[in-house]
């Protein structure tokens, strides 16, 4: 497990940096080499490091813990086929960890960084109506089940495509630089991360390698199915990589629209289900 | 917080997860509690391990509050 936890950190934090260099080369620019969100990490570990004046310090700090805790628990959830309930209500957690850097550290930023961040929560619409499908044809949300299904009945990709697409846009949403990241906009400095510079910084990157490892590896399990590492690595680079086209090809979209079209998506996701259970 | 206390903080981490991890393989400690340990170690051992490498602790600051 030990093992497990050190390759999902720093092969997820390999990918954001396949994430930022595919997106520099649709956008003609050389871009950072590939491990350079590894290098960050490590970068901020040395930099220097201190609690602002107008911090929270108690909040400020363990909410830097909690975010790679979670992280390290879905990661688990996962290797250990468990329940997508339990992992969901870990992206509902995450959703209250980033509240709570936002407020902990007293920057105007940070402050609309969180209240963003509970705004955003709307993209985990579409990933409950996912959910919804999937137990339509599985009767079970534990990860093994669903992994069992699909030995038996073939990938659910192919069976609930609408559902994928659904998931595929709830992965969108959490990546850097894509067109619903709202908690992260320019206008916003570093939005909920203004003030966690340094040691948090490196720790918060740590919480999103594992994010995105967990992420994409539940992608591949839920609708494709078990397979051999060496499969599973090639397709969450695939995954990442169309991510990124998305991303480097669409602008990011204000507050209101990107809730607006997150809620679009849940509604036909809602009928899509709808149909499903009548027809099963 | 002093480098020997960050230093201090990492090992016991770092420790208790390798422990946890020894005791697992010889069938003492369940895979549930195995995973319990390292869902706190880790966060632990990653800050603990920071603590320690970080350049100085530097004077708070008030926050960045634009241009």
């Amino acid at each position: 497990m030990i093992a497990e936890l050190l390759f999902a950190t720093f092969f997820g934090l390999l990918l954001l940096g396949v994430h930022r260099k595919v997106i520099a080369r649709i956008q003609r620019r050389p871009g950072p080499p590939v491990w350079q969100e590894i290098l960050h990490m490590l970068k901020f570990s040395f930099k220097t490091t201190w609690v602002p004046k107008t911090a929270s310090a108690t909040l400020f700090v363990g909410v830097v813990l909690v975010a790679i805790g979670i992280w390290t628990a879905a990661l688990f959830v996962v290797l250990s086929g468990g329940s997508l309930l339990i992992l969901f209500a870990i992206y509902m957690l995450h959703k209250i960890v980033e509240h709570g850097f936002g407020l902990s550290s007293g920057s105007p930023y940070g402050k609309f960084g969180g209240v963003r961040s509970v705004i955003s929560a709307a993209s985990e619409i579409p990933l409950f109506v996912s959910v919804a499908a999937i137990a339509v044809f599985t009767h079970s949300l534990l990860i093994s089940d669903i992994i069992a299904y699909q030995a038996l009945n073939g990938p659910l990709l192919f069976t609930i495509p609408l559902a994928a697409v659904a998931m595929y846009v709830v992965l969108l949403s959490k990546m850097p630089f894509g067109p619903f990241s709202i908690v992260e906009s320019k206008e916003l400095v570093s939005g909920y991360k203004t003030e966690h510079f340094g040691l948090w910084r490196a720790g918060l990157e740590v919480c999103n390698g594992l994010k995105t490892y967990v992420l994409l590896l539940t992608f591949i399990l839920v609708f494709v199915g078990s397979m051999p590492i060496w499969m599973i690595l090639i397709g969450m680079l695939l995954i990442i990589i169309s991510l990124s086209f998305v991303c480097a090809l669409s602008p990011m979209l204000s507050p209101y629209d990107t809730v607006t079209v997150q809620t679009l998506i849940a509604g036909i996701m809602v009928a899509y289900v709808a149909v499903l259970g009548v027809m099963s | 917080m002093k480098k020997q206390y960050a230093l201090a903080l990492a090992l016991v981490a770092a420790g208790s997860g390798i422990a946890a991890m020894v005791l697992n393989m010889v069938h003492i400690l369940p895979d549930w509690a195995y995973m319990g340990v390292l869902v706190i170690a880790f966060p632990l051992f990653v800050l603990g391990l920071g603590l320690y490498w970080m350049a100085r602790e530097g004077e708070a600051d008030i926050p960045f509050m634009g241009y």
